[in-house]
């Protein structure tokens, strides 16, 4: 990956690719601490159902959430290829379980377009915008709008 | 300013840490008066000594100054010019107080205004000397040095002290670069190195001779000019203080230089002076010549210094304009700031370093020994690794550890400022200052603490006089007390004041609409207390601003619960309040109770832990019982709400595999079932959505499933507050250290939890937040859970009317039971000892003759087998002891009584019930004694005629169960009294109503339906119709509560049913009869 990397200039965004709920997402690789697959998450009854629970990150405690739930998409369905993406959100590290991982995607500022209203049966006010590959439509995710409570 | 922030930092801790103690000192020296310790005064002395000193070298004017206008009037008090009355040290804490502000808010403290402090303080020293001496005081002078250098702005008043004590001024010069800072010294510490051998009167940085000098020459120097006052004489300098003798100046006083601050009034300004300089053995110049330099000199002078106090007093003038709206904010400010930085013991830092480093050394050997896979060598040092991580958790602990001192002792000065504003006289008592407690911890009950106390002197000490009226002594007493107990930190703050008065806080909570009138009826005095930690409530009428700032107890509390505390509360009116907190030790590392829902585990902090519970499964039937939705746990007597965690969590029990989880939950579903007939447990609300599940039940084992491990309850017995309930779990697991974590803010909002904690095996655990979670099940001392205790109290007294029985048996096919309260003893003996005499069987028996029976000598049983032994029960009747000969087992046992009089009657026997499945006849062992000997009794039937002649005696009586009804009214009868009966209370109150004049007696049960015997009771006593009745309860089971209940509504005497002869013999002391 540090190779693909090169040349890219401060204009270029590099984006994490995943499935979630069926939509392929996006978030800007900058905010993404690490990508894991660590299961062993306590439930928090009581707590929003899009919560999943609560996981031991090396010591810290992390939040994790469904992103299929959270954006009023199918729940993520519990197989092999599930990951948590740790992103960190306002001090503070926030796990995000999707469906699967895809590719890292880079593009250019300039080719993001704003959002719809509406994209993929999810609100328009979750996404930065959307990037237009040659094969699909990626949702760039605002982190800090989706992990409002 | 002084940019040198590590050096700016070093100065303003020290300088805190000189304020630190001064309060208490000022407070020590107020007390003492005229009779002055010199050495607290000292200490005071050098604390503002040392802040003035080191203010002037970092610029810091507004601090030197008010430093120094404080160090004027302790240096009078120390040379006992000046006695410290109450006034003056109020001016004297003050001005501290406001040093300690400039401090903590160093950066804007030059614009402070603080002219009200100097101007109180100079009016002191100025009123302790004689008038001629008293402008002096706030004059300012310049000293001039040889090359007409500058060292401006110096006290003329405090230079004259200096020299009115034979010491010598110098004007040292240090350089910033060559002396200090190439010496690898600090200016800091050269100037606390001088302190040792003289007093530092002031000190600065020269700047403007560095713009000079760089301008001429390279290598230029910053020079760090000293004032300094010793007995020293010059010759001697330059040793100490290690630099050349020409930056070293001994002051004269023709260098001493009025400046043109003062000059506008230059004729009173050198009045003092020439009077000063006369006595103080200096020049032994004339007058006249004097003068005339001083004024020469000024006018050289005038020209450098005399834009400064212009600018000076600008400021002044703009600091004042904002000072009120910057004041307040800046106070806001302060006290939120926490400690950033903390002392710790030099000693505690070496151990932390030899643990770290046996900490390296164990690592090393556990590599090793993993990596060749020994497994011996593993096993050592995990242990020696499990062992220094205790140790070094111990050690860094403690370096967050601080003595309590340090928040208890400024409450001497509180108490003593708020008493003196409210007109009253109160004496504080702090015990417990070295007691230590985490910082994090220290620094959140401060303001708890502080209302608390505030609270006490305010709405708990009354005035002098009132106290005198109520025969107190006029000065109050609080007593402020920390101590260790169990693991955990007490504060204990008593006062001896008027305490609070449960109805009377009662009665405002209700006006505030905080509580019903009808919860306020069951609530005991305890309970009425505690509603003042309900939000909204506060006693005050009025709300002073002392206590009352829209802050009420509730703030208290729910600031000292997150901490992990407890609070309680104890008053006696008139007498005073004591008020517990209990605090934990250190937040961060908690002991808890892990426990277990489902396959999750959950942490409850020991702090709130009572006790834990586990009621095997045969025996949840008796002892959970429902009440209306609550189930409820009979626990030595008392009721505990029980919450089940798995169904307040929504967790579903048992709740192994995800995949087919159905099948485990409703097994449980019917265990839960089959014990809960009558008394359901737990998971209720879904038992009753499926009722269909119940069919199961019969076919179902019995057996198999009564011992099943499972069905068994386990209950971890909280408190959240002074309010205990019983947390239902799956699992009870060993008791750990666990670790406190924050959870993220998605979950701030489930209360339920207290954080999170990382398990030995790495998965995350919940820590439970006790007092939360009873108040989402909406479980609260005050309210729902006082109403559901009581109203289980009532349901299961009024269902039951238990007893005690010795169970026997007198053959292998029958079982008997007798009251357990007229049993003696039970003895074995051998039965070669037993003797027939005269057809009657005796054994000797603590030196008499014991006469023997057995049941089938009174009615149609099958006569004992023979045996070498014999079980004996030895009942006392007329003084008389008898034995009864029965067959083992002999047990003890409580049960309810369900009694069937008729279908087993025989003589002797009073009635027969199922206990342990067998059918049991009741032994009345009063009449078997009358059949066996009835001239025992004939002395009886004479009294008995007798009364009936001389005309009777009645009783009322009220019981409900027809049993005891007939047992005790025959009883009754046969001593010769007339029974008027009664099947409950309500019936007895309209008997007693109509037949008054008759009734010479009431005896009453106490659980009946309709009107139970403490209300009948209560309305007896509070009638001056009925009041002169004695009233006499009789009870199956009396507990101390109950008694006590009894006592309150009039209850005369308590009595055991079927002790007959106890009864009578208290029926006949009241109404005077004798035998």
């Amino acid at each position: 990956m540090t190779k693909s990397t090169t040349g890219i200039s401060s204009e270029d965004i590099e984006f994490s690719t995943f499935y979630v709920g069926g939509a392929l997402c996006g978030i800007d690789i900058l905010n993404i601490q690490e990508i894991n697959k660590h299961f062993e998450i306590t439930r928090v009854p009581q707590a929003s159902d899009y919560i999943e629970g609560i996981l031991n990150l090396r010591g810290r405690i992390v939040t994790i959430i469904d992103l299929g739930k959270k954006l009023g998409l199918s729940p993520v369905n519990k197989d092999k290829d599930n990951r948590n993406i740790i992103v960190n959100s306002e001090d503070e590290h926030i796990g995000l379980l999707v469906d699967s991982i895809s590719d890292v995607a880079l593009a250019k500022r300039e080719n993001i377009e704003p959002a719809p209203s509406n994209i993929g049966g999810v609100k328009g006010k979750f996404f930065q915008g959307v990037l237009k590959t040659e094969k699909q439509l990626i949702g760039i995710l605002d982190i800090d709008e989706v992990l409002k409570e | 300013m002084f940019e040198d922030d590590e050096t700016l930092q070093m100065y303003i801790e020290e300088s805190l840490d000189h304020l630190g103690d001064i309060e208490s000192d000022l407070l020590t020296i107020e007390e003492a008066g005229a009779n002055i310790d010199l050495d607290l005064v000292n200490n005071v002395f050098r604390a503002a000594h040392s802040i003035k000193g080191g203010a002037g070298f970092m610029g810091l004017t507004t601090i030197k100054d008010l430093a120094h206008h404080l160090e004027n009037v302790l240096g009078l008090v120390r040379n006992k010019e000046l006695v410290p009355d109450s006034n003056r040290i109020s001016v004297l804490l003050k001005g501290f107080d406001e040093l300690e502000d400039l401090l903590n808010n160093i950066e804007t403290s030059n614009d402070v205004d603080v002219s009200d402090h100097v101007s109180a303080l100079e009016n002191i020293t100025k009123s302790s000397l004689p008038e001629e001496k008293q402008d002096m005081v706030s004059q300012i002078v310049d000293i001039v040095l040889k090359d007409s250098r500058v060292f401006p702005q110096v006290s003329l008043f405090e230079i004259e002290q200096y020299k009115a004590e034979g010491k010598n001024l110098f004007l040292v010069e240090y350089d910033l670069i060559h002396d200090i800072q190439r010496k690898d010294k600090n200016p800091i510490e050269v100037l606390n190195s001088l302190q040792k051998t003289g007093t530092i009167i002031d000190s600065r940085i020269d700047f403007d001779s560095v713009g000079i000098l760089s301008e001429n020459s390279g290598p230029s120097r910053i020079p760090f000019q000293v004032l300094f006052a010793s007995i020293i004489e010059y010759d001697m300098t330059e040793t100490l203080f290690d630099i050349k003798k020409q930056y070293i100046h001994a002051i004269s006083d023709d260098m001493i230089i009025s400046t043109s601050a003062t000059d506008m009034n230059a004729e009173p300004a050198t009045m003092p002076y020439k009077g000063e300089s006369e006595k103080a053995s200096v020049a032994g110049l004339p007058e006249q010549k004097n003068i005339a330099v001083q004024q020469a000199v000024k006018k050289q002078v005038v020209t450098t210094p005399a834009v400064k106090p212009v600018i000076q007093k600008t400021k002044k003038v703009m600091a004042k304009e904002k000072q009120s709206p910057s004041k307040t904010e800046k106070e806001v400010h302060i006290s939120a700031k926490a400690q950033t930085s903390l002392r710790v013991n030099v000693g505690l830092l070496d151990t932390l370093m030899n643990l770290a480093g046996e900490l390296v050394l164990s690592r090393n050997q556990l590599l090793q020994g993993v990596n060749s896979s020994n497994a011996k060598a593993t096993e050592l040092s995990s242990q020696r690794i499990d062992m220094i991580t205790s140790e070094l958790q111990e050690a860094i602990m403690r370096t967050r550890m601080q003595p309590i001192a340090n928040i208890l002792n400024k409450f001497t000065r509180v108490v003593r400022d708020l008493s003196q504003q409210l007109g009253k006289s109160i004496d504080l008592i702090i015990e417990g200052k070295d007691v230590e407690l985490d910082k994090t911890i220290l620094e959140a009950i401060n303001d708890p603490l502080t209302h608390l106390i505030r609270n006490s002197v305010d709405h708990g000490i009354e005035t002098p006089m009132e106290r005198e009226q109520m025969g107190k002594n006029g000065t109050g007493k609080i007593i402020l007390k920390a101590f260790h107990d169990a693991g955990q930190v007490n504060i204990v703050i008593s006062d001896d004041g008027k305490g609070l008065v449960p109805d009377k806080i009662a009665d405002s909570a209700i006006d505030k609409g905080l509580v019903t009138d009808q919860q306020v009826a069951e609530m005991s005095e305890r309970q009425k207390m505690e509603l003042i930690f309900l939000p909204g409530f506060s006693t005050a009428k009025e709300i002073t601003d002392v206590s009352g700032r829209g802050v009420g107890m509730d703030v208290v509390t729910t600031n000292i619960e997150s901490l992990g505390g407890i609070i309680e509360l104890d008053s006696t009116p008139g007498e005073g309040t004591d008020i517990q907190i209990k605090l934990p030790l250190t937040l961060a590392i908690i002991p808890s109770q892990i426990t277990s829902v489902g396959n999750e585990r959950y942490a409850v902090p020991q702090v709130n832990l009572n006790e834990l519970l586990r009621i095997p499964a045969s025996q949840v039937k008796e002892k959970i019982e429902k009440v209306g939705d609550a189930s409820v746990v009979r626990l030595r007597g008392e009721l505990l709400p029980l919450i089940d965690l798995s169904k307040m969590l929504g967790i579903k029990k048992l709740y192994n595999d995800p995949e087919n989880n159905d099948e485990l939950e409703d097994r449980r579903q019917n265990l839960a079932d089959r014990r809960s007939r009558q008394h359901i447990i737990t998971e209720d609300g879904e038992l009753i959505a499926a009722p269909d599940q119940e069919k199961e039940k019969p076919e179902r084992n019995e057996e198999d499933r009564r011992y099943h491990a499972r069905s068994a309850l386990n209950i971890a017995v909280v408190s959240a507050g002074a309010f205990k309930y019983g947390l239902v779990v799956d699992q009870l697991y060993d008791s750990e250290e666990i670790v406190v974590k924050p959870v993220g803010r998605h979950l701030k909002k489930c209360t339920a939890y207290a954080g999170a904690t990382i398990m030995g095996d790495g998965k995350v655990a919940l820590i439970l937040d006790i007092s939360n979670l009873a108040q989402i099940a909406e479980l609260s001392s005050v309210s729902e859970a006082g109403q559901i205790a009581k109203a289980a109290e009532e349901a299961a007294e009024a269902a039951k009317d238990k007893a005690a029985l010795l169970t026997f048996k007198n053959s292998e096919t029958e079982h008997f039971a007798a009251p357990l309260n007229i049993v003696e003893r039970i003895e074995r003996i051998q039965t070669s000892t037993i003797e027939q005499i005269g057809g009657r069987k005796v054994v000797q028996y603590r030196g008499g003759a014991l006469p023997l029976y057995e049941l089938s000598q009174v009615a149609d049983f099958k006569p004992l087998p023979e045996k070498e032994q014999q079980e004996v029960i030895v009942f006392k009747i007329k003084d008389r002891e008898l034995g009864l000969m029965v067959m083992p087992p002999v047990d003890a046992l409580e049960v309810t009584l369900d009694i069937d009089e008729s279908t087993l009657k025989q003589p002797a026997i009073s009635g027969s019930m199922i206990i342990n499945k067998h059918t049991t006849l009741l032994v009345d062992i009063f009449e078997m004694v009358k059949i066996l000997n009835p001239e025992w009794f004939q002395e009886e039937a004479k009294v008995a005629a007798k009364m009936a002649e001389s005309g009777e005696k009645i009783l009322l009586f009220a019981e409900d169960s027809a049993f005891f009804r007939n047992q005790v009214k025959t009883f009754m009868e046969e001593d010769g009294f007339k029974v008027i009966e009664a099947e409950d209370g309500l019936i007895a109150w309209e008997l007693l109503k109509e037949r008054v004049d008759e009734i010479d007696m009431v005896v009453t049960d106490l659980e009946m339906p309709n009107m139970d015997g403490f209300e009948l009771t209560k309305r007896i006593k509070s009638d001056p119709k009925y009041s002169h009745l004695d009233v006499i309860a009789l009870t199956s089971l009396a507990s101390e509560a109950h008694i006590e209940k009894g006592r309150k509504v009039g209850i005369d005497e308590y009595e055991i049913k079927l002790d007959r002869e106890k009864l009578m013999k208290i029926i006949r002391k009241k109404l005077n009869l004798s035998k």
